[in-house]
């Protein structure tokens, strides 16, 4: 599904922020935070799916997870955290010109 | 997109609008108060607030989030008017023969085209499922209003009956800007046995009213297009004349002409009653009242809200002129309201016997 073209205006951008920067920023915030709802409503729809099909108990998955469960996630956490955070560090990871 | 996604992302819209309307906006107008004490100075324009909020960071944010939940409501990627397109192949033929009487060479004036009212993309006169989109974008305008939204025009029509307690006065009522209908199915239950004209300028919301409205049925109805600025009724065609939330979407120069339109095709003796924004409380209420018009994208809430009513309609001929506030919902406090709310009045006149 994509955002159709007649969606799309060559009208003035209304900006509240001194920089139009973060006008835009703040659109991908408020975006990103709507894909993140979609997704948590759908993970709590399968669950009561599974559960009502005696597949999971979501009481049990709900419990604070084993120490092995957690060394297992460790790995993927840790890079999920690097490359969030790395943005903020200003590095560059190719050679520029200068 | 699925239909789970879709309500999923809207309720979230509506999640965070129902923040901003109480949290932020109370913040706000705290953030505002301090300010004034600090400063000793009493604001008594709309510019005087502007002055002390307009660099203020909540107040940007406050500003943002009022224009783009709107945008995405209507216009992102879990948009209104996607939702409806994807569906449209159902949506749309039962939409082409519903009664409702269209005239597709009627002039659509320029301040509609203009501007995409409510950030509704093309507006809402466009596109065949304009109606659907505009109706179900109407179900969250007011995000603590809720399911009672609907009661708003119960509330409405009440009222009017209620200075009629016999029943009698109106056996002829036009509805004005009727839209989807939403304002006609109250007043066809109230007075059964009158005659309603509901007309509006959008072809796409006259059809959806026509298809949706139980009083389809009932031949005492007729869903039309028009300009009710300019209207095919004779004179002293009407007993009553009634809109709601239509006035305050036209210039000044066609407020002007709806009243006189509704002077010229009323009764003598009859009534003109507007549900519609103008009571406005204080500089800090009417400065976010304008601010809302221009990020809603309705450009003429300001001059409206600043219009002379009374010398407007004394000059065409009504008297017993009166612009009062209305309570949308039960509880709701006009004078010590807390969060943001609409400036709901009612504007009622009667025309001169002799006019």
């Amino acid at each position: 599904m994509r955002i159709s073209d007649s969606l799309i205006l060559d009208r003035p951008e209304q900006n509240f922020f001194a920089d139009p920067a973060l006008d835009r920023a703040f659109g991908v915030v408020m975006a990103l935070a709507t894909e993140v709802y979609v997704q948590r409503d759908r993970v709590r729809a399968l669950e009561r799916k599974l559960e009502a099909a005696g597949i999971i108990d979501r009481a049990d998955m709900d419990r604070e997870p084993s120490e092995d469960e957690r060394q297992a996630n460790a790995e993927d956490r840790e890079a999920f955290v690097e490359g969030l955070m790395i943005n903020l560090l200003g590095k560059q990871q190719a050679k520029g010109a200068s | 997109m699925d239909d789970r996604s879709f309500v999923a992302a809207q309720d979230f819209l509506l999640s965070s609008k129902t923040f901003w309307t109480k949290q932020i906006y109370e913040d706000l107008k705290r953030t505002y108060e301090d300010a004034v004490a600090r400063s000793g100075k009493t604001p008594t324009t709309p510019a005087d607030v502007a002055a002390i909020l307009e660099g203020d960071t909540l107040y940007r944010y406050f500003a943002w989030l009022e224009r783009h939940l709107q945008r995405l409501k209507y216009a992102g990627r879990y948009g209104l008017v996607p939702y409806h397109d994807e569906r449209r192949s159902v949506l749309a033929p039962p939409l082409r023969d519903t009664g409702a009487e269209l005239s597709p060479t009627l002039e659509m004036p320029s301040y509609y085209r203009r501007v995409d009212i409510h950030q509704h993309p093309g507006g809402v006169m466009s596109d065949e499922l304009d109606g659907y989109v505009y109706e179900r974008g109407a179900r969250s305008t007011t995000p603590l209003m809720g399911a009672s939204h609907a009661d708003l025009h119960h509330r409405f029509t009440d009222l009017v009956a209620a200075q009629d307690a016999e029943r009698v006065l109106y056996g002829r009522i036009l509805d004005m800007g009727c839209g989807f209908g939403k304002s006609t199915q109250p007043f066809h239950e109230a007075y059964p046995d009158a005659r309603i004209d509901a007309i509006d300028l959008s072809g796409p919301c006259l059809a959806l009213a026509a298809h949706q409205a139980p009083s389809r049925s009932s031949p005492k109805v007729r869903f039309r297009q028009m300009n009710a600025c300019a209207t095919d009724y004779e004179p002293d065609s009407f007993d009553l004349v009634t809109s709601t939330m239509l006035v305050h979407e036209l210039p000044p120069g066609e407020i002007e002409k709806l009243f006189a339109e509704a002077a010229r095709i009323l009764a003598p003796g009859g009534r003109m009653v507007h549900l519609d924004f103008h009571a406005i409380d204080g500089p800090f209420a009417r400065f976010m009242h304008y601010g809302h018009g221009l990020r809603n994208n309705e450009p003429f809430m300001q001059p409206w809200a600043e219009m002379d009513i009374h010398a407007s309609l004394s000059d065409k001929g009504f008297t017993n002129i009166k612009v009062i506030p209305f309570q949308e919902a039960e509880g709701v406090d006009l004078e010590n309201h807390a969060a943001w709310r609409f400036p709901w009045t009612v504007i009622q006149a009667e025309l001169k016997t002799g006019g």
